[in-house]
């Protein structure tokens, strides 16, 4: 879905596993099953609209490789989705799973629409019109979907709905992102942000440095950053430099404070899409920054938490000379090119698909105490994400170490072994 | 003992419990009295032992992680608890509230780790920072939660680890401990905790975990007797878990330097009525009904022979002979036991004995002054030893010093009301006009439970009224067996100054050195005399019951005096008064 021409996801998606299948000398038949999605579904919702009228949306399902267990991807509704960009998640999401050693498969679907322009009953209808189309085909025991772009609790909880009126019983499984209460699980609002930072907090230990004595500059503040900052705090960090989107003045600024941002000062001058009020920060004390000099700062961390393709052959040579961790909490955020760059100059890069993988975990977590409708106290979540996300790091990071290779390359290794080995061992190749 | 400087606890390390150090730490801040105690103990006391001195026993500190007091901190913020403590809450609306709480995300994953690589019982310990200073003990205020650890699935096992943390953190404001704090004249809100995760010391029996014995050493006898000094130390000595000596149980106690020598029971029978009858263990069988915020939920008191079932009393006792009418050295196979530890102190099979008179002066040069230290010994230690001695604790004791001297002669002077022939304590004051006594006519032991919550109502009007007491009473005053004297916890009784003890015929014990009561008087100053009868202890009952009365329960009687008494402890000579000025 990125508004650059020429740009192909799934191709890029495609070369990357490629390169990578090349260096660990995956076998023919395996480079040909995972390159390319096992299945897919195309399907047409028909809705009524408001105002009468019937208007057909576009809808998919792709399930990328589901040999380690159910599929697991989100839903997104974009007005620009397409089916590469779909493609490309779903396999993403495979290694995601994988490289987090959980027992799912990977999946992505989309509707083709824009909710801005929906009223909350045409949502619906989207919703119950996807299941309609494609739910004999996901469920608790083959695709789990879960909200992503544009999609929230709200239409998860349609879509369980509509399953179980078609299937004739409960099955809060088959779905995640729900609300808490109602089949969602404790912790889901914090597991991403969380995870980033229990991958940080062992990539510090590796790299023999204290957090308390760390700093850190932080792009996005939604959701992930927000927790990743929080938790980042409570290890004993300090973050300098926060960056987001001005919806009202359609660009981004960045928001300093030398001797460290307050979260809960910060957070209470902020929408809940994560835009700071600028001149409510700069009120209380925040430098006002151009959006892109979160990059800059002379900290010891930067974490992308926002938007893909952040760091760029272009921007690559400004950050400074003192950071030591790139801890990549948005999908994509640093470019191949940019890449190359950091590997030079030293800098860890935790990958996207390693650091960012706390939400799915937490998901997995929501869909075994939906299975079993048994639900956990927070701490228990918590205490088997941070184990989880601990294991997965160290995983990355031994292979990294044996095949001297980086973390991105490492994590793909892991992952893509994984889910070639369990393709094996089901005899499919 | 109270943190000096920065103490270098290596931090917790994730898969390396059984390889990694024996101490060490998750988050920051302060560790507190208990596990700097122990840390002191580990890194300079044990370096100066010698382990060849005392071959076949392993000195040791049980492996533990001290969560730092930030963690508490991070712990009520994260659950907003200071509100919900703060003004007069009741202990269930506390433990109501920190048992729903979160612990800090922080250390979920190395508590994780932690709970699965620990398969055996676990102590989880408070270790406030106020708390083993030698100004203010806190003794036994706050709780100690003992868990089985032995539930297959680390899920039931974290959980219960979870609870237990919050329990104890939830200790530092239950009832008891604010009575603490205000009667030592403390900042509550100043209070952090810090908490020892310790493994419990002992083997398992069948459905229980304990160690063969659990002692508490004093290297300064308050009540010495004979020939014994004060220096001389004195030692108290149980089967099983050390809650039955530190909270005021029957005992065995003894001097260092006379070993062998006598108890002063009067016969057999009173030897074996005053000696310990039944422990505590941690109780591994079926799970209990569920009570996280109750201190004894995991633990079990059994009798004796129980400890005869399980095979663990061949060193503790010694076995009464009916054909001769003697107490025989050991367990024999007929015949009721005496759980003397004679074996060992007389017939010398495990030189425990030695080996605490060797630790005495190594932890007094360790803490700088005299020491309490709290052990546990059982079976099958490493490296080729029989046994396991494991140092639970060492707190600094504070010893009388100054000017209060008192002589025998005093004691029959007729404007004496309480004239006590053992006292602890030093110094004097004269400001108590009040005077809360048991009425002897009306003195039932099978009452006990109820005086103490009638002596508890009078505490409490007289803490609010911020009027200090003395409390007069029969038995021994602590958290004990209720047919040895009245069963209070020291929140109930927290006012009084002075607090006298004295005999009757069927109550007539010896003071506990070794329990957290005892500890707490001391560390508060809180004067404590021993009237025993005849010349040496004496009561004026006449006098006190013809004094105004300002409050009277069935049991118990409060008295407003027109002029203040006048207590005076001399604690070298161990003589206590209490002094009507005409």
């Amino acid at each position: 879905m990125s508004g650059n021409k020429g740009y192909n996801p799934f191709a890029m998606a495609q070369a990357e596993f490629d390169r990578v299948a090349k260096t660990i000398g995956l076998d023919p038949g395996a480079v040909e099953l995972l390159r390319n999605p096992m299945r897919e579904y195309h399907f047409s919702i028909p809705v009524r609209m408001d105002d009468g009228e019937t208007k057909v949306f576009r809808g998919f399902r792709v399930q990328h490789n589901d040999a380690r267990g159910p599929s697991k991807g989100g839903i997104r509704f974009h007005p620009q989705e397409t089916i590469d960009t779909v493609r490309a998640l779903a396999m993403w999401m495979t290694w995601k799973c994988a490289v987090a050693d959980l027992p799912l498969g990977g999946g992505k679907g989309g509707v083709i629409c824009d909710p801005h322009h929906l009223s909350p009953r045409e949502q619906e209808q989207i919703c119950r019109g996807w299941i309609r189309q494609v739910g004999r085909d996901v469920g608790p025991n083959r695709d789990v979907p879960a909200p992503d772009i544009m999609t929230s609790a709200q239409h998860m909880l349609w879509m369980l709905d509509e399953y179980e009126a078609l299937h004739g019983g409960h099955y809060p499984g088959v779905i995640t992102g729900k609300p808490v209460g109602m089949g969602g699980s404790l912790g889901r609002t914090q597991a991403t942000g969380y995870g980033v930072v229990y991958t940080l907090r062992e990539a510090l230990k590796e790299l023999n440095h204290d957090p308390e004595n760390t700093t850190a500059s932080v792009q996005g503040f939604g959701n992930v950053a927000q927790y990743a900052i929080e938790l980042y705090h409570r290890i004993g960090g300090t973050t300098v430099c926060v960056s987001c989107w001005d919806e009202s003045e359609q660009t981004s600024y960045s928001y300093r404070k030398k001797d460290g941002i307050d979260l809960k000062e910060l957070r209470s001058v902020t929408d809940g899409f994560g835009g700071i009020d600028r001149k409510r920060a700069a009120d209380l004390g925040y430098e006002v920054l151009a959006g892109e000099d979160w990059l800059t700062q002379e900290v010891d961390i930067l974490m992308p938490n926002a938007i893909e393709n952040q760091i760029t052959g272009e921007n690559v040579g400004g950050i400074h000379q003192r950071v030591r961790v790139i801890a990549e909490g948005a999908n994509g955020p640093t470019t191949p090119e940019a890449d190359h760059v950091l590997a030079e100059r030293g800098i860890f890069v935790i990958p996207d698909f390693l650091a960012n993988a706390g939400g799915v975990t937490c998901s997995y977590f929501e869909q075994v105490q939906s299975n079993m409708n048994y639900f956990w106290e927070l701490g228990e979540v918590l205490g088997k994400l941070d184990i989880k996300m601990t294991s997965a790091y160290h995983d990355v990071s031994n292979v990294a170490r044996r095949q001297k290779t980086s973390m991105r390359d490492a994590a793909y290794m892991v992952a893509i072994g994984r889910v070639a080995s369990a393709c094996r061992d089901r005899g499919w190749i | 003992m109270a943190e000096k400087g920065k103490l270098k606890i290596p931090r917790f390390s994730r898969g390396a419990w059984e390889s990694g150090e024996v101490i060490t730490r998750i988050g920051s801040g302060g560790v507190g009295g208990k596990a700097s105690g122990l840390w002191r103990i580990q890194t300079e006391l044990l370096r100066q032992l010698d382990p060849l001195e005392f071959p076949g026993i392993q000195v040791t500190v049980p492996r533990m992680v001290v969560l730092g007091a930030e963690i508490f901190d991070s712990f009520m913020e994260l659950n907003g608890l200071r509100e919900e403590v703060a003004g007069d809450v009741t202990d269930a609306a506390v433990t109501h509230a920190f048992g729903k709480a979160t612990l800090p995300p922080e250390i979920l994953g190395d508590l994780r780790d932690f709970i699965g690589q620990v398969h055996a019982p676990l102590a989880v310990r408070s270790s406030s920072l106020m708390e083993d200073a030698l100004e203010h003990p806190f003794a036994g205020v706050f709780a100690t939660k003992m868990i089985p650890n032995n539930q297959p699935d680390a899920d039931s096992r974290f959980q219960a680890l979870s609870n237990a943390i919050r329990f104890v953190y939830a200790s530092t404001f239950l009832s008891e401990a604010r009575d603490y704090f205000k009667a030592a004249g403390l900042d509550h809100d100043k209070e952090k905790m810090a908490i020892v995760l310790q493994e419990v010391v002992g083997n398992r029996h069948g459905d229980r975990f304990y160690p063969l014995m659990s002692g508490v050493a004093r290297s300064f006898n308050y009540y010495p007797s004979g020939a014994a000094r004060p220096t001389d130390g004195v030692v108290n000595l149980a089967l099983g878990l050390g809650r039955q000596i530190v909270d005021g149980g029957l005992s065995w106690c003894y001097c260092p330097a006379y070993p062998a020598a006598p108890p002063p029971f009067n016969n057999l029978g009173d030897r074996m009525r005053s000696t310990q009858n039944g422990f505590w263990a941690v109780n591994m069988g079926p799970a209990p009904v569920p009570d996280p915020m109750k201190e004894t939920e995991y633990l079990v008191q059994v009798g004796l022979e129980q400890g005869a079932e399980d095979g663990v009393l061949d060193h503790l006792v010694s076995t009464y002979d009916p054909r001769s009418d003697r107490l025989r050295m050991g367990y024999g196979r007929t015949g009721p036991v005496v759980l003397d530890f004679a074996p060992i102190l007389v017939g010398e099979t495990i030189a425990l004995n030695g080996l605490l008179r060797r630790l005495f002066p190594l932890a007094e040069r360790t803490a700088g002054c005299p020491v309490e230290i709290e052990f546990a010994l059982d079976r099958d230690g490493a490296e080729g030893s029989d046994y396991r001695l494991c140092l639970l604790q060492m707190r600094p004791m504070a010893v009388p010093e100054g000017e209060s001297r008192l002589v025998p002669a005093e004691l029959g002077d007729s404007k004496v009301i309480v004239a006590a022939d053992r006292a602890l304590g030093h110094g004097s004051r004269e400001d108590l006009l009040d005077v809360v006594y048991l009425k002897p006519e009306a003195f039932d032991a099978a009452r006990t439970m109820a005086i103490a919550e009638e002596v508890a109502g009078f505490n409490r009007t007289l803490v609010a009224e911020g009027r200090p007491y003395a409390l007069i009473g029969f038995g021994r005053w602590g958290r004990s067996d209720p047919w040895l004297g009245v069963p209070v916890a020291w929140s109930q009784i927290a006012g009084a100054k002075v607090i006298v003890e004295t005999t009757t015929r069927d109550m007539a014990p010896d003071p506990s050195q070794g329990a957290h009561f005892f500890h707490n008087i001391i560390g508060l100053g809180v004067y404590y005399l021993t009237a025993r009868g005849g010349e040496g202890g004496r009561i004026d009952w006449d006098w006190l019951d013809a004094q105004p009365v300002a409050g009277e329960t069935a049991h118990v009687r409060h008295v407003r005096l027109v002029k203040p008494l006048e207590a005076k402890v001399d604690g070298l000579a161990g003589l206590g008064l209490l002094r009507r000025s005409s």
